[in-house]
């Protein structure tokens, strides 16, 4: 049985991505929505106001985003030739340095990189040609920028209600269990899923931040980059310093800038590791380290990225029906004999 | 005007809800958003006649409030046979040590007709001790003077029952 929806799962993984990133977005904005709710909002008021607000951010947000996207990519433009000059000139002086122990290492390699604005422009002309078939390449991600927030709107007015019916439907003697794995979910993966969210935001604000303090060129992106990598736990504040790292030594020419940038992205692991972990991770998912590289390793090789991202949320659920079931059978089977408060001395006053 | 924009806006359900929850007396202290914010950590089910809720013997794991219909609270005497123990009426909620230990039920609960119930588990309130102290401790402070009265009558009882011996 779980071998076949195993099976079916992996077969139509394309198909589910949308679903599985809208129930994701879903379940992660529902304190958002609820906080509201409680208040004595309808849900449905609530989604369609938050959908607003989100779209009138997004506008805002992509006006001046937008602005200082094309900024970052025009002086990338114009010192580009400047950092190819850079990496030509370091690669000789690596060149000089090899060849003079290893001269055989010195003729087979290819040192030089040349740069040529005219056969640059060429070559740009003929990737032009190309362009079709990129916006085709691009479809699929704008159905998916399309497509998931459509999903979650349906999720997210639903809520709590498809619980209810799920309650409703199973039979009425283990309405108790299932409302114990429920829980059991709800602990562990809603706060390593909003945990996620909060160390994501903090590190892309403080690496911007950061970078701009250092004069880094291109602080946005590298702290974008470094943002969104740090879904996949450790990736990030690794991908900031290195992509941070290498853009600082090139654009001040020493290693020093590129330490200094490394040792920015370490400051704010530590500061992840230490201020915000003990906060978030109270009640969030408890794996063992091992168990954490297996589920990456597992989850890369059977979906790629995506599979990465959701290979401790796909964890989290297995240990927690784990979990319930095992606690399920030994309590039915009276494997364990539950902790009682001994009452036995005092008597009642 | 306004009371169109209330209905478009708010939730009649909600309000239903909340003014059942502070009807009872376990809840009776707790604010119009505290309300809310219970009701929202509710879950709800309606039974059909005949319907288990739950068997002696059970790990418990939330409080039953009945909010319409009839649960029947039986308990096996010595032979096995079920015995009907007490009638639980609208308003009325059962299965409450379950928010204290997670025992063995120590009986079992039916629906006597179509019956609706909010489920309060475990976990939920343990959440509500956590994120809102002051509606966990007003259920905790009920739930104690409950349980404190039920054991002064049962003390009571086995001090009559002593005497009469």
């Amino acid at each position: 049985m779980a071998a076949t929806l195993g099976a079916a799962f992996y077969a139509l993984y394309h198909v589910l991505i949308p679903f599985l990133l809208g129930c994701a977005i879903a379940y992660i904005a529902n304190p958002m929505v609820s906080y509201f709710e409680v208040r004595g909002l309808r849900r449905e008021v609530t989604v369609i106001g938050l959908y607003t607000a989100i779209i009138v951010a997004a506008v805002m947000l992509a006006g001046t985003g937008f602005d200082i996207a094309m900024a970052e990519l025009a002086e990338l433009q114009a010192d580009l030739p400047y950092y190819v000059e850079k990496l030509k000139g370091l690669r000789q002086a690596l060149h000089a340095r090899i060849s003079q122990p290893l001269p055989v290492l010195g003729r087979t390699v290819q040192w030089d990189v040349h740069w040529d604005a005219k056969l640059s422009a060429a070559s740009l002309l003929e990737r032009v040609q190309d362009l079709p078939s990129y916006l085709l390449g691009v479809v699929p991600i704008l159905s998916l920028l399309l497509l998931v927030p459509f999903i979650s709107f349906f999720l997210m007015v639903d809520g709590p209600r498809s619980i209810g019916r799920m309650i409703q439907s199973c039979p009425s003697r283990y309405v108790e269990q299932v409302l114990h794995l429920i829980s059991e979910i709800d602990t562990s993966l809603g706060n390593y899923l909003r945990g996620l969210i909060v160390i994501a935001a903090a590190i892309t604000v403080t690496s911007f931040i950061g970078l701009l303090a250092l004069g880094v060129d291109q602080a946005l992106a590298i702290a974008l980059l470094s943002g969104l990598s740090s879904f996949v736990p450790y990736l990030g504040a690794i991908v900031g310093a290195l992509v941070g790292g290498l853009m600082a030594a090139f654009q001040f020419g020493t290693a020093a800038a590129g330490l200094k940038v490394v040792a920015l992205f370490i400051g704010i692991r530590l500061a992840d590791e230490f201020l915000l972990q003990p906060y978030i991770a109270r009640h969030s998912v408890h794996l063992h380290p091992l168990v954490f590289l297996f589920t990456f390793m597992v989850g890369g090789e059977m979906f790629g990225f995506i599979g990465l991202l959701f290979a401790v949320p796909a964890a989290c659920v297995i240990k927690a029906l784990t979990g319930v079931l095992w606690a399920w059978y030994s309590s039915e089977a009276r494997l364990q004999v539950p902790d009682s408060f001994d009452a036995s001395v005092v008597p009642y006053t | 005007m306004l009371k169109v924009l209330t209905r478009v806006f708010f939730d009649p359900a909600l309000q239903k809800k909340k003014g059942f929850l502070r009807s009872l007396l376990l809840f009776k202290d707790l604010k119009d958003q505290e309300l809310g914010v219970l009701a929202h950590a509710l879950h709800s089910r309606t039974y059909h006649m005949g319907e288990t809720l739950f068997m002696e013997g059970d790990i418990g794991r939330a409080l039953f409030i009945l909010e319409s219909g009839k649960v029947d609270l039986s308990r096996r005497d010595g032979s096995g046979k079920e015995r009907r123990i007490y009638p639980v009426e609208p308003g009325g909620f059962f299965g409450e040590m379950a928010l204290l230990e997670q025992l063995p039920r120590t009986a079992s609960a039916i629906a006597a007709e179509r019956s609706h119930v909010y489920l309060l588990y475990r976990s939920k309130l343990d959440a509500l001790l956590h994120d809102h102290p002051r509606i966990g401790a007003s259920i905790m402070r009920h739930l104690a003077e409950l349980l404190s009265a039920r054991l002064r009558q049962s003390d009571a009882a086995v001090s009559g029952s002593l005497e009469r011996a």
